[in-house]
C-alpha cells in the first residue's frame, strides 16, 4: 500500500480566542489532487498553512512523514502558491523563471515551456508588477510548477484566471499527480476541482 | 458660498470628529514650543557665520547648497509635487470644482516648506561666503535669495508637472545645478579661488541685486504656476497624489522601510527590460544571491549618482562642516551605499513566499548576498576617504574603506531584514522627554552591527591609523559578517 504523503489529525486552531478550524483529518497519498472547499471563514487557508508549517495547531500534522517546519529541507520538497508574492525588483517575467531554474536545476519544465504553457511568452521581458493580475497569478504557479517538488500547496489557484487557463491548469494539475506529485488546493470554483477529490470543511464556530 | 467650500464644511460637518478649542491650543502649543527650541538653534547659527572669507570653504559651501537644491527639485519633480489625500483625489478632483480651490491646501503646504527650507538655504549660502560687514542686512539678503530659489524651484517643479515643455526644462536646470556644484568645487579646491573670493566678498549693494532680481524671477514663476494650477491635467495630480498616499501610509503604519519598496516598483513597472539568462555556473544560494547584481547592473544612472557622491564627505570637511560632520556623512553614505545590494533581502525579510519557493538555505544565502554590499560599501568608502585624505590631516584613512566593508555589508543586511516598527515595546522616560523604544530600535538596526564592526576604524579616526588599528580593522570587520551570517535560521 502507497504510504501516505500528508496525514492530519483533529486539527485545530483558535485565533484570538476563537475556533477557526475544528477536528479536521485529512490523509493524502502520492499521486491525489486534493480540493479543500467550503464557504468564507471556514479555515481552508489556515487548514493549508498548517500543512506548510506557518501555523501552529492542535492535534498532529504529519507532511512527507514528519511534522511540517518553515525550513529550507522542507520547502525543496514542497512548493507553496498563495497570496501574490513579492516580485523581486529589476527581474523580468522570463528571469524569476530562470532564477527558479538556477536555483534547483533541471525541474519539471524548461523556462520557454513554461513561458508558453502558462501563456507569459508575450510579457516575458516586462516586470512582474507592470502584468495584469491573471498574468501574475500565471507568473506564481508557473514558478511553483517549473521547480521539482513532491507536495504543491496551492491556495485559490484559479484566483484571476480566465475560464480557458482554468480548465488548462486543471490539466496541468492533473499530470503533476500523474507524475507521482501531490497536489492539496484550497477552491471556490467546484468546476475547477471536478476531478479532484473533495474535503468539504464546515464552519469551526 | 462656493460650491468647493460648501463641501469642505459638508465634510467637516460629518467627520468623526470636530476641531474643538483643545485641539487649536495643541496646535498653538505645539507651534509656539517649535518656535522656542527652534530660536537658540538660528541664533547660535547666525552668531557662528563666520565674518572672514575662506575661497576654498566657499566653493565646498556652494557645491552642497547646489547640490541640495538640486536633490531637492529632484524630489519635487519624483512627488508631484502637487498631490491630494486619496477622499479628495478620488472625489474632489475629478468633479466640477475649480481646480486651484481643491488644491489650494496643498500649494499653502508647499509655500510653507519653501519658507523653512529656504531659510535654511540663506542661513548656509551667508555661511559658505561669510559676512566682512552688514552683517543683518547680508542675513536678509541671503535668506530672500534662499526663499526665491526654493519658492522658484518649487513653482518650476508645479510647472514641469502642468507641462511637458517644463518638465524638459526642469530637467536642464537640474543638470545646471549638479555642473554648478562640480565648478565651484573645482573652483574652491585652487583654480577659481580668486573668484570665489570676489563673489563672498562682494559688496552689500550686489548682494541686495542679486537677491531682488532673484525674488522677481521666483515670483514671476509662481504666478506662472498659480496660473497653471487652474488647468493642470487631472492625471498628473492623481499619480501624484497615489505617490502621497503610498507615503502617507508607510508613515501612518510607522514603517519607512515600505517606502523603498515603493520607490523600487514605481521604478520597475514602466519599464521593458531585455531578460538574459542566469549565469550557469551559479547554483543555490548564489543564483538568488545573482538577482541584486542584475538589478544594479540596470541602473547605471544610480550608480554614477552614487560615484559622484563620494566627494560629500570631503566637500562636508572643507565646507566648515569639521571632522565629525564629515565622518557622519561619510558613515551615513557608506551605510546607505552598502544597502543598495540588498533589495532581495529586504524583499525576502517583508514577503518569504519567493525564498519558500526557492528554498535556499538563510545561512548560505546571507553569505552570498553579502558580497555585493562588501563590493559597493567598501568601494564607496574607500574613494570617500581618499578624498577626504586630501582636505583633512590625520591619515591615510583610505586604507580603513575596505577593512570596513565587511562590518558595513552586515550593517546593510541587518537594516535590510528588520521588522516593522514594534510598537508594542515600552516608552522610555529620559531627561528629553517620553521615547518610544520600538521606533528607536528600528532606526538603529543596523546602524549598531556597523558601528559595532568598525570600532578600530572609530578609533583610528580619533587617535591617527596605525599598523595594528588596521589589522584590527580586518579581522574584527569580517568576524562580525561572519558572525552575523551565522546566526540566521531564515532568509
Amino acid at each position: 500500500m502507497t504510504e501516505p504523503i500528508i496525514i492530519a489529525r483533529d486539527v485545530g486552531v483558535e485565533l484570538g480566542g476563537v475556533p477557526v478550524l475544528r477536528g479536521v483529518d485529512l490523509t493524502v497519498v502520492p499521486g491525489e489532487v486534493v480540493a479543500v472547499l467550503g464557504a468564507n471563514g471556514v479555515g481552508k487557508t489556515t487548514l493549508l498553512r498548517c500543512l506548510a508549517g506557518l501555523q501552529q495547531a492542535s492535534g498532529s500534522v504529519d507532511v512527507l512523514g514528519r511534522p511540517p517546519l518553515d525550513e529550507p529541507d522542507f520547502w525543496r520538497e514542497v512548493a507553496l502558491a498563495g497570496d501574490e508574492p513579492t516580485w523581486y525588483p529589476g527581474l523580468t517575467v522570463r528571469e524569476h523563471l530562470e532564477l527558479m531554474r538556477a536555483v534547483h536545476g533541471s525541474g519539471r519544465l524548461e523556462v520557454r515551456a513554461a513561458l508558453e504553457l502558462f501563456e507569459l511568452a508575450g510579457c516575458a521581458d516586462r516586470a512582474p508588477s507592470s502584468l495584469s493580475t491573471g498574468q501574475r497569478q500565471r507568473l506564481s504557479l508557473a514558478m511553483a510548477l517549473l521547480r521539482p517538488s513532491r507536495l504543491l500547496l496551492l491556495d485559490e489557484p484559479e484566483r484571476g484566471l480566465d475560464t480557458a487557463f482554468r480548465e488548462r491548469l486543471a490539466g496541468l494539475l492533473a499530470e503533476y499527480a500523474a507524475d507521482g506529485g501531490t497536489v492539496v488546493m484550497v477552491t471556490h470554483d467546484p468546476r475547477f476541482a471536478e476531478d479532484a477529490r473533495h474535503l468539504a470543511l464546515e464552519p469551526a464556530a | 458660498m462656493s460650491g468647493l467650500a460648501e463641501i469642505r464644511s459638508f465634510v467637516r460637518l460629518r467627520g468623526r470628529r470636530r476641531r474643538t478649542w483643545s485641539d487649536r491650543y495643541v496646535t498653538l502649543l505645539s507651534l509656539g514650543l517649535l518656535v522656542v527650541l527652534a530660536a537658540p538653534l538660528v541664533g547660535r547659527a547666525v552668531s557662528a557665520l563666520p565674518r572672514d572669507v575662506d575661497p576654498a570653504r566657499a566653493g565646498a559651501g556652494l557645491a552642497l547648497i547646489a547640490l541640495l537644491l538640486a536633490g531637492s527639485l529632484a524630489l519635487a519633480r519624483v512627488a508631484g509635487p502637487v498631490g491630494v489625500s486619496a477622499a479628495d483625489a478620488a472625489w474632489l478632483v475629478l468633479s466640477p470644482l475649480p481646480r486651484r480651490g481643491v488644491l489650494a491646501r496643498t500649494l499653502l503646504v508647499l509655500v510653507a516648506v519653501c519658507v523653512v527650507g529656504g531659510t535654511a538655504l540663506g542661513l548656509a549660502l551667508l555661511s559658505a561666503l561669510g559676512g566682512p560687514d552688514a552683517l543683518a542686512l547680508r542675513l536678509l539678503a541671503s535668506v530672500v535669495l534662499g526663499m526665491s530659489w526654493t519658492l522658484g524651484g518649487m513653482a518650476a517643479a508645479v510647472l514641469a508637472q502642468a507641462s511637458q515643455s517644463w518638465d524638459g526644462r526642469l530637467v536642464a536646470v537640474l543638470a545646471s545645478l549638479v555642473v554648478v556644484a562640480v565648478a565651484v568645487a573645482v573652483m574652491g579646491a585652487g583654480p577659481g579661488q580668486g573668484v570665489l573670493s570676489g563673489i563672498a566678498s562682494s559688496p552689500l549693494s550686489a548682494w541686495m541685486a542679486a537677491a531682488s532680481v532673484s525674488a522677481v524671477v521666483a515670483a514671476g514663476l509662481a504666478g506662472r504656476a498659480w496660473a497653471a494650477v487652474a488647468r493642470i491635467p487631472a492625471r498628473a495630480i492623481l499619480d501624484a497624489s497615489t505617490r502621497a498616499g503610498l507615503v502617507a501610509d508607510a508613515f501612518v503604519v510607522m514603517d519607512p522601510g515600505s517606502l523603498t519598496w515603493i520607490a523600487e516598483d514605481a521604478h520597475w513597472r514602466s519599464r521593458v527590460l531585455r531578460s538574459r539568462a542566469w549565469p550557469s555556473r551559479l547554483r543555490g544560494a548564489a543564483a538568488v544571491a545573482w538577482l541584486d547584481w542584475r538589478r544594479l547592473a540596470r541602473r547605471p544612472g544610480l550608480l554614477a549618482l552614487v560615484a559622484a557622491t563620494t566627494v560629500l564627505p570631503a566637500l562636508v570637511a572643507r565646507a566648515g562642516g569639521g571632522g565629525a560632520g564629515a565622518l557622519i556623512v561619510l558613515a551615513a553614505g557608506a551605510l546607505t551605499v552598502a544597502a543598495m545590494g540588498t533589495a532581495g533581502a529586504r524583499r525576502d525579510a517583508g514577503d518569504a513566499a519567493l525564498a519558500r519557493l526557492l528554498g535556499a538555505g538563510p545561512r548560505a544565502l546571507l553569505a552570498a548576498r553579502a558580497v555585493l554590499p562588501v563590493l559597493l560599501g567598501g568601494s564607496w568608502s574607500t574613494l570617500a576617504l581618499a578624498g577626504l585624505d586630501i582636505v583633512a590631516p590625520g591619515g591615510p584613512f583610505w586604507l580603513l574603506g575596505g577593512l570596513c566593508a565587511p562590518a558595513l555589508a552586515a550593517g546593510a543586511l541587518r537594516m535590510a531584514r528588520r521588522r516593522p516598527i514594534e510598537h508594542a515595546m515600552p516608552v522610555m522616560d529620559t531627561p528629553f522627554g517620553s521615547v518610544p523604544l520600538g521606533p528607536v530600535l528600528w532606526a538603529l538596526a543596523g546602524a549598531d552591527v556597523a558601528a559595532l564592526g568598525c570600532l578600530p576604524a572609530l578609533v583610528a579616526f580619533a587617535g591617527g591609523v596605525t599598523g595594528p588599528l588596521l589589522a584590527a580593522q580586518a579581522v574584527w570587520g569580517a568576524a562580525v559578517l561572519a558572525a552575523y551570517c551565522a546566526v540566521p535560521r531564515r532568509a
